[in-house]
């Protein structure tokens, strides 16, 4: 089974340390969010498990294998989706396959059947089946977002990962893609890790969360351990008050043009 | 401790502005104690007047300040118009401006002029009794278009006649389309021209775009790719003229000859602006692509070059254009085209045939231009356009919709 193992983890950029000693073991098909301020190591940590980025000490292993290359066994999602807007969703997410087919199969899209099914099965997933053959340029940051869950999902990974996949949608569209990428991980029971800065959507979609604050585990544990002593350790002095707030109020307060003149 | 170096620095800083304040406060006091002594000594009006000097002071600072910037800036500018100058100057004298034997003879320049205009009496002006004798000039677009029919500049008969009849011979048409290939050769010299700038486009550009691929960093590391930048630098060096003096020893002097340039030297041009290009790439789409497993032409067709598609064929289009002028140009030395036709009647004293030549050059390069800048605005925008498709099938459906309303 999929297991993740982050052992002694540790992760330097010249002299930054982004993260220092990190340890955690997650179970296949736990849903898990990370969470910390900007800067806090979530990326660094997302990056490192996905193999985008080498440890520099310690390592991650997934399946029992060190992560130091991409694997087609672990799919990322990022914060700017990074699909191609030149292309339809149902391209897009028929690039998330590409490790099974050849070079000119996948330029021509001459996939097999049973791939082309998976894409669009995946399109599906994410609510975008009727939109499959809108150029992803046209569409809204929420949906180009779901298109790059059905990339990840077509990649048919055991481990999702998700690096702050709605840090710059607005609070409709954030809720949103949560509850599709929620769906997912529970449909196809996949191990998933989620970094977001919003604690309230956290605790809203979130079983298990790892708190990290300076590149260090602060918290570690299940959605009723989670209380504001822990948020404030996770969260430093920054207060974090406004953020039990739930999502309608937050949206209200934002406009709220006397909050920020205070702020 | 590592850990706790930021905090320290961020204490330090914290000082720091703790004392630049403190500073502050006690300027402000001291103004203030000044204030109250002059108040002590004058009336209260001096004591209001204080901060309005200090302001005028501040603008009158400023304004010499501003004054000594432009000032500068204004010495700056004189140097460098004299050295540009002085360099001009020297340019003169090395282009042989001040010759002795160079002379500007606008006698025989304007008289030579006239020879490109053909001219015609258009009326008799002798019906007004004081213009007798006079008559109104004009330029005589018929010898024009006499001997562009005459020399096959834009309409080739011989091919013509194989489409332009009625009713319409299929054999005719056939044997026009896929034996005698006489899509361009139809439009004569002209034809022969633009066919030059599509094919050396068309061939450049598969060099272009692996050059440009592998001289980037990111898919060849450093050394190497340099090898690749070399060889589009050099061909880029060498103006496709004289690329086509040398392929003249393969294919002997011709429109052969003349294509091989163009499409030689459109590797180093188009290769050029690709690179460019591929230099600013975001990293974002490509790690997608390694996260997913894809493979190294996989990462670079869909990480890489889907990020640059529009741009490079909005580039490919702009390269079109540029090699049509160069067919032209290329075809001087005797290589086709209209660019043979001009140098031919040029070496003739046929002016009038010449200008009728640049004519057809104008336009058609207006043309091309005209084609390629749509296509490349079409591109580059993000609204949905209607396409020819649409626009001839969707007719019915357009009409059906305004009658509903």
């Amino acid at each position: 089974m999929s297991k993740i193992v982050v052992d002694g983890l540790r992760k330097t950029y010249g002299d930054t340390v982004a993260l220092e000693n990190l340890s955690f073991e997650v179970e296949a098909g736990e849903f898990v969010i990370i969470l910390g301020v900007s800067g806090s190591g979530k990326s660094t940590l997302l990056r490192c498990m996905c193999g985008l980025n080498e440890p520099t000490e310690g390592e991650i292993r997934i399946n029992g294998k060190p992560m130091t290359a991409p694997r087609p066994e672990v799919a990322m999602i990022f914060q700017q989706h990074n699909i191609i807007g030149d292309m339809s969703a149902y391209s897009n997410a028929l690039t998330g396959g590409i490790n099974r087919t050849g070079f000119f199969s996948s330029i021509f899209q001459l996939q097999s059947k049973e791939e082309k099914r998976r894409a669009l099965d995946a399109l599906d997933t994410v609510g975008l089946l009727d939109e499959a053959e809108q150029k992803t340029r046209r569409m809204s940051g929420g949906q180009q977002q779901r298109v790059g869950i059905a990339r990840a999902l077509v990649q048919d990974s055991d481990v999702l990962l998700a690096d702050e996949p709605v840090a710059s949608l607005d609070p409709g569209s954030a809720q949103d893609v949560m509850r599709y990428l929620q769906r997912a991980s529970n449909e196809r029971n996949l191990s998933t890790f989620i970094s977001l800065h919003q604690v309230n959507i956290a605790r809203k979609f979130g079983e298990r969360f790892i708190g990290l604050h300076n590149g260090k585990k602060v918290f570690d544990g299940y959605r009723d351990e989670l209380t504001v002593e822990a948020i404030d350790k996770i969260y430093g002095d920054i207060d974090t008050d406004g953020m039990f707030a739930n999502q309608e109020s937050d949206g209200e307060s934002s406009t709220d043009p006397q909050k920020e003149v205070t702020v | 401790m590592e850990e706790s170096e930021p905090d320290n620095l961020a204490d330090e800083s914290r000082q720091e502005t703790k004392t630049d304040r403190q500073v502050d406060e006690t300027t402000e006091e001291g103004t203030v104690s000044e204030t109250e002594s002059t108040h002590t000594t004058t009336d209260g009006g001096v004591a209001s007047q204080q901060p309005a000097e200090n302001t005028t002071d501040e603008i009158e600072k400023q304004f010499e300040n501003i004054k000594e910037t432009r000032r500068q800036r204004a010495v700056g500018w004189a140097a460098l118009i004299g050295v540009l100058g002085f360099l001009t100057y020297q340019g003169l004298s090395a282009t042989e401006f001040f010759d002795d034997d160079t002379d500007f003879t606008w006698g025989h320049f304007s008289t030579r002029m006239t020879e490109y205009f053909p001219t015609t009496r258009v009326a008799d002006l002798s019906v007004v009794s004081s213009l007798d004798g006079y008559y109104l000039w004009a330029v005589d677009f018929r010898e024009y278009w006499a001997f562009i029919r005459d020399l096959n500049l834009i309409y080739d008969p011989e091919v013509g006649s194989l489409i332009f009849q009625f009713p319409i011979n299929l054999t005719d048409l056939y044997t026009f389309v896929f034996v005698e290939l006489g899509i361009f050769s139809v439009f004569g010299e002209a034809g022969t021209t633009l066919a030059m700038g599509l094919v050396g486009t068309v061939l450049g550009f598969p060099l272009a775009l692996l050059f440009s691929i592998l001289a980037t960093e990111r898919v060849l590391p450093f050394p190497f790719n340099f090898i690749f930048r070399a060889i589009m630098s050099f061909i880029r060096a060498i103006p496709a003229i004289i690329w086509a003096l040398i392929f003249v020893a393969l294919v002997g002097l011709g429109a052969t000859a003349a294509t091989l340039a163009i499409g030689f030297n459109t590797i180093g041009n188009l290769g050029r602006l690709f690179v460019e290009d591929l230099e600013e790439l975001e990293d974002g789409p490509i790690e997608a692509m390694e996260t997913t497993g894809a493979n190294k032409s996989q990462i670079v067709f869909f990480g890489m070059l889907s990020q640059v598609r529009t741009s490079f064929i909005a580039w490919t289009l702009y390269i079109f254009e540029i090699n049509v002028r160069a067919a032209v140009t290329v075809g001087v030395i005797g290589a086709g085209g209209l660019g043979a036709i001009v140098a031919a009647q040029q070496a003739q004293l046929n002016y009038e045939q010449m200008m009728a030549t640049l004519f057809v050059i104008f336009v058609l390069i207006l043309l091309v231009e005209l084609f390629s800048q749509r296509l490349r605005a079409r591109l580059r925008s993000d609204a949905e356009k209607r396409s020819w498709r649409e626009l001839i099938f969707g007719f019915p459906a357009r009409m059906a919709d305004s009658l509903r309303q």
